[in-house]
């Protein structure tokens, strides 16, 4: 059954300087559904995203929106999209609201007790009546999320939402974001952090040099994320490196400072390890787990090649 | 309908900024300090024995005009000299008093201020576009349901219209602060002008009307020249910069090239066009209104065709 998707790119692609910078992207965006676009630095997220509300244009493909090519409905299709790109910036001689009502009164059906609502779900409502040059980095965030919220759009775009938000601030916009897509909003968030996309999408999409890498559901693309287990422990660290090699030759460990790290995946795994060690007599006295950094996870996702079925079937 | 929102979206940017209530109180102190300073120092005696003034300053004239053919300076300086000369004769005559000051004799002398209000207009106009781009705000513009170019339209009406309400600020000062000091008469005062070496009686409230709306005219090319520059670059600073040194240099420029035969076709000689309302203020010969006109809509169709286009296509990556 074909879905119907919110949002939908057909081999998208972004010529800068000779180079392929988005390089035949495609993907869709289902209705109701937080879609995640994951990758370094420099990976094309915010260029994408460009092209999608329309800042950029193409260098080939197609974008759709609601079913909408953009190119040829371009104001119809931009009525149904809310957009942060990159940082909010916004005018910083007028007060808070003065900014709200200037896209107010351009978008239809924008009402003041909308714009007081929105005001008052990002938590402005102290500073709204302020200029915006006297806000902090985080207001100024909240402001950008609520500007793209006002006219009630069926797709929110939003680029690395997150950044300058504090906790609070972030996991109540995760937990926001969440009850619009119930409601039926569809939601793009773009992010490098794969801890953040874990938290709050349902679907990612590994974008690495322009090209799109995969796409999954959060859950296969985090799970594989082997963790990295680090012992700390008193003793010759050579010497616990041959007795692992001797007891799970399977296993590799470095050595590093003061500190073995060993990958490994499951609890009994690391349980095992740690009483074998002590059993030889190193004293252990920390047992941390590092996620491997997504940086990581995309030199062994692109080094791998064409593995990654397989790679994704062992995380599950 | 939704077109003038972006328009009034425009007029409240422009509204909120300091600069644009500077804008719009100097002029009017200017005036009023004018007012004030020449009612203050207005000299009686030679208001009432103008004659007498008139007088002597000929007899200065004549002996610096026999200087002047002496000592081979431009053919123009006696010109000039000696057509002062012949007005003053002609005032002593006919009775005119050079120095009766009414209200709209007021608003002539005043009339240079429009190219302060033309440099105000060129650092609106000049902002309007690049500035959005330096702060990075029109990418949150432009990801609205409106095409380009209507955004861009709204820009350009909203710039129109200031340039339009600061003239409006300006004649209304002059003509009240006029009035309030040297009355409300002085619909009927004559003023002496040359045409084709010959004296003509006219009227100072038909120069002043006229000189208002060509001068209407002037800003609005400014205005489209201001614009587009704004649009082609990316710094305000830049594009204020730009704009001014276009402006004021080319003025400048029509000097350098007002002997070669396609001088009458730039742009610069043609953008002053209140020389037409006195004879002998032509740099560039062969040049009429209507013809200067006429070469302005086409230099202001070629701006505006090329502020589109580029803002149309142009990725915004700010
Ligand atoms: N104006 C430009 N000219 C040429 N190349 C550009 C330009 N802007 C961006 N790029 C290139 O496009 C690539 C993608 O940039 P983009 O901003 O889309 O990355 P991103 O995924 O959003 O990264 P980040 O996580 O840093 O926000 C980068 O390699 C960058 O060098
Ligand atoms: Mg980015």
């Amino acid at each position: 059954m074909e879905t119907v998707h919110t949002l939908e790119l057909k081999e998208v692609t972004k010529k800068m300087k000779g180079e392929n910078v988005v390089n035949h992207l495609s993907f869709g965006v289902r209705k109701g559904e937080i879609f995640g676009l994951l990758g370094p630095n420099g990976a094309g997220k915010t260029t994408t995203i460009r092209m999608i509300v329309g800042l950029i244009s193409m260098s080939g493909g197609e974008i759709l929106v609601n079913g909408l090519d953009i190119r040829k409905n371009y104001e119809k299709a931009m009525e149904q999209i809310g957009a942060i790109v990159e940082n909010p910036q916004m005018y910083d001689y007028l007060t808070g609201y003065k900014n709200l009502m200037q896209y107010a009164r351009i978008m239809p059906g924008v009402t003041r007790e909308r714009i007081d609502e929105v005001v008052k779900l990002v938590e402005l409502e102290q500073a709204i009546h302020k200029k915006v040059k006297t806000y902090s980095l985080g207001m100024r965030q909240r402001l950008g999320v609520a500007q793209a919220l006002l006219h009630r759009p069926s797709l929110l775009i939003l680029d690395e939402p997150t950044n300058g938000l504090d906790p609070q601030g972030m996991h109540d916009l995760r937990n926001y974001l969440r009850l619009l897509a119930d409601q039926g909003t569809s939601i793009v968030v773009s992010s490098h952090i794969l801890a953040e996309m874990e938290l709050m999408c349902d679907r990612v999409a590994v974008i690495q040099n322009g090209k799109l890498i995969r796409i999954d559901n959060v859950t296969n693309v985090t799970d594989q994320a082997q963790a990295r287990v680090h012992f700390l422990l008193q003793g010759s660290l050579n010497d616990a490196k041959s007795l692992l090699a001797e007891h799970f030759p399977e296993k590799t460990a470095e050595v590093s400072d003061k500190e073995l790290i060993v990958e490994a995946n499951t609890t009994q795994e690391i349980g095992d390890i740690n009483k074998r060690l002590v059993e030889a007599g190193f004293l252990v006295y920390g047992i941390q787990l590092k996620k491997k950094t997504l940086e990581e996870r995309f030199l062994e996702m692109t080094g791998k090649g064409g593995d990654l079925n397989e790679v994704s079937v062992a995380g599950q | 309908m939704k077109f003038l929102s972006l328009v009034s979206n425009e007029w409240i940017k422009i509204f909120s900024r300091t600069r644009t209530w500077v804008f719009i109180a100097l002029p009017i102190l200017i005036v009023l300090g004018v007012a004030i300073y020449g009612k203050v120092n207005e000299d009686d005696t030679v208001k009432s024995n103008w004659k007498q003034e008139v007088t002597q300053q000929n007899k200065d004239l004549k002996n610096q005009i026999a200087e002047a053919k002496k000592d081979g300076s431009p053919k123009f300086v006696a010109e000039s000299l000696e057509n002062e000369y012949k007005q003053n004769q002609y005032a002593l005559k006919k009775d005119i008093s050079p120095y009766e000051t009414t209200s709209w004799k007021f608003m002539k002398d005043m009339a240079p201020l429009s190219s302060l209000l033309g440099l105000f207009v060129i650092v609106v106009a000049s902002d309007i576009v690049a500035g959005e781009f330096a702060k990075g705000t029109i990418k949150m513009l432009l990801i609205r349901p409106y095409s380009r170019w209507k955004v861009l339209l709204s820009k350009l009406v909203a710039t129109l219209a200031f340039a339009f309400f600061l003239w409006v600020i300006l004649v209304a000062a002059t003509w009240l602060f006029g009035s309030i000091f040297y009355g409300f008469g002085g619909m009927d005062q004559p003023y002496l002008s040359m045409v084709d070496g010959k004296i003509h009686e006219k009227l100072i409230s038909e120069y002043v009307l006229a000189n208002m709306g060509l001068e209407f005219i002037e800003f609005a090319v400014t205005v489209f020249l201001a614009f587009m520059v704004s649009t082609l670059f990316y710094s305000s600073s830049v594009a204020i910069g730009i704009s001014l040194f276009l402006t004021f240099a080319g003025n400048a420029l029509v000097l350098f090239i007002s002997s070669k035969s396609w001088a009458k076709y730039t742009l610069f000689p043609n953008m002053d066009l209140t020389q037409y309302l006195d004879e002998g203020l032509q740099v560039v010969k062969g040049m009429s209104l209507p013809f200067s006109l006429g070469m302005l809509a086409i230099y202001s169709a070629l701006f505006l065709i090329i502020t589109f286009a580029v803002f149309q296509k142009r990725d915004v990556k700010a």
